[in-house]
């Protein structure tokens, strides 16, 4: 009696984990052979698309020069979305060239400019001193449909650059080996600013 | 004596009303005389001009210097009608064009500036550019050869020097003998 229930219970033991077991290792298997395609499918179009706030300086498609608006990087084209106007884009296949520069330049623009030139006793140029800001420009080198070559620059927030460049890099464009302008201005930027 | 007088102002009268008939006319006669030369001179060879990229040279110009003039260029030289067509750069429509004079500019001396320097101080930090500006013909004869000057002195940011720079060439062009003629035959060497 006593051999039959302790067999009983070893089987009820035994049996329920090589189940639990062979279940498991079926499940494992199946997701290290989907893992692959779920991967592949990812490189594909489903990348997230990438923008950032910018200003348009000159020479990208039709957009109207020195306008703000959001430049993105979705799909096959690089677009760059105005303030209440259509948006314009040039396919990241015909950009052959991307460099990063650096910028520092007065805020406020021309009312800015007005105010601190009208303030009695030099105070604009007081004002000047602490009202500037360092940006990343974007330089673009592209061709139209007839191998004509375009350029275009963009303003960009500090470090922005560096994240539009390696996304446009991800996506296939071959950048040359021209240095980046970025570090090497900023130097000089300070050496003058320090002057 | 009040007759006089009379007459005296209705004369004046007169004379004003002439004047004010016939001011109108001559500036009508100048128009038409030289919308009829600017026609001569289009009647005689339309050329077109091809934007090749700025070189560096032996100067250290940052990349976005030279795209930046390159692509003012193009508009800028668009803007003086001068030209039937602005070719870019590695166009490939450009071989079919008749009359095509190329456009070579190497950059010769660049002082970088800081607008933060100009703000403050006003008559320091300037961005100061000077290129060689080159007409070819498609066989290689230079046409025009100057060297032309852009700078930003007060207002502006450092790339506003390219517009000034893409303006003075335009202009160079415009108002070089070579423009005048309207044939590729003189060599015009200079300094704007």
């Amino acid at each position: 009696m006593d051999l039959f229930v302790v067999s009983r219970s070893h089987s009820a033991a035994y049996h329920p984990d090589r189940r639990h077991a062979l279940w498991l290792s079926t499940v494992l298997l199946c997701f290290s052979l989907t893992a692959p395609a779920q991967q592949t499918s990812q490189r594909g179009d489903t990348r997230a698309p990438f923008s950032t706030r910018a200003t348009h300086l000159l020479g990208f498609a039709n957009a109207r020069d020195n306008g703000t608006g959001t430049l993105s990087v979705q799909g096959d084209s690089l677009q760059f979305q105005q303030n209440g106007r259509p948006g314009t884009e040039v396919k990241i296949a015909s950009v052959r060239d991307v460099f990063l520069g650096a910028e520092s330049k007065q805020v406020g623009g021309l009312p800015m400019t007005l105010g601190k030139t009208a303030a009695p006793f030099g105070g604009g140029r007081v004002v000047s001193v602490f009202a500037h800001k360092k940006y990343d420009t974007l330089t673009l080198q592209y061709v139209d449909a007839d191998q004509g070559i375009h350029g275009a620059i963009f303003q960009l927030a500090k470090g922005q650059g560096e994240l539009a460049k390696s996304e446009l890099i991800a996506r296939g464009v071959i950048v040359s080996s021209h240095q980046d302008q970025s570090t090497k201005e900023s130097v000089t930027e300070a050496t003058h600013e320090n002057r | 004596m009040k007759t006089g007088k009379c007459n005296l102002s209705i004369a004046c009268l007169i004379a004003l009303v002439a004047i004010v008939f016939a001011v109108p006319g001559q500036l009508f006669g100048q128009t038409a005389a030289a919308e009829s030369s600017a026609g001569d001179r289009t009647s005689a060879t339309r050329w077109s001009v091809q934007v090749d990229q700025v070189e560096s040279g032996n100067v250290d110009l940052a990349y976005s210097f030279q795209i930046a003039i390159y692509e003012n260029l193009v508009v800028e030289l668009n803007k003086t009608k001068q030209f039937q067509q602005v070719f870019r750069d590695g166009d490939v429509t450009v071989s079919e064009a008749p009359n095509v004079l190329v456009l070579k500019t190497t950059a010769e001396k660049y002082t970088p500036g800081s607008e933060t320097r100009r703000a403050v101080t006003t008559v320091s930090g300037a961005t100061k550019l000077t290129v060689r500006s080159q007409l070819l013909t498609r066989e290689g004869k230079v046409v025009l050869e100057r060297t032309v000057n852009g700078d930003v002195r007060f207002f502006g940011s450092n790339l506003r020097a390219t517009h000034n720079l893409a303006r003075n060439i335009a202009k160079t062009i415009t108002q070089s003998s070579w423009s005048s003629s309207g044939q590729p035959t003189t060599t015009v060497t200079g300094q704007l």
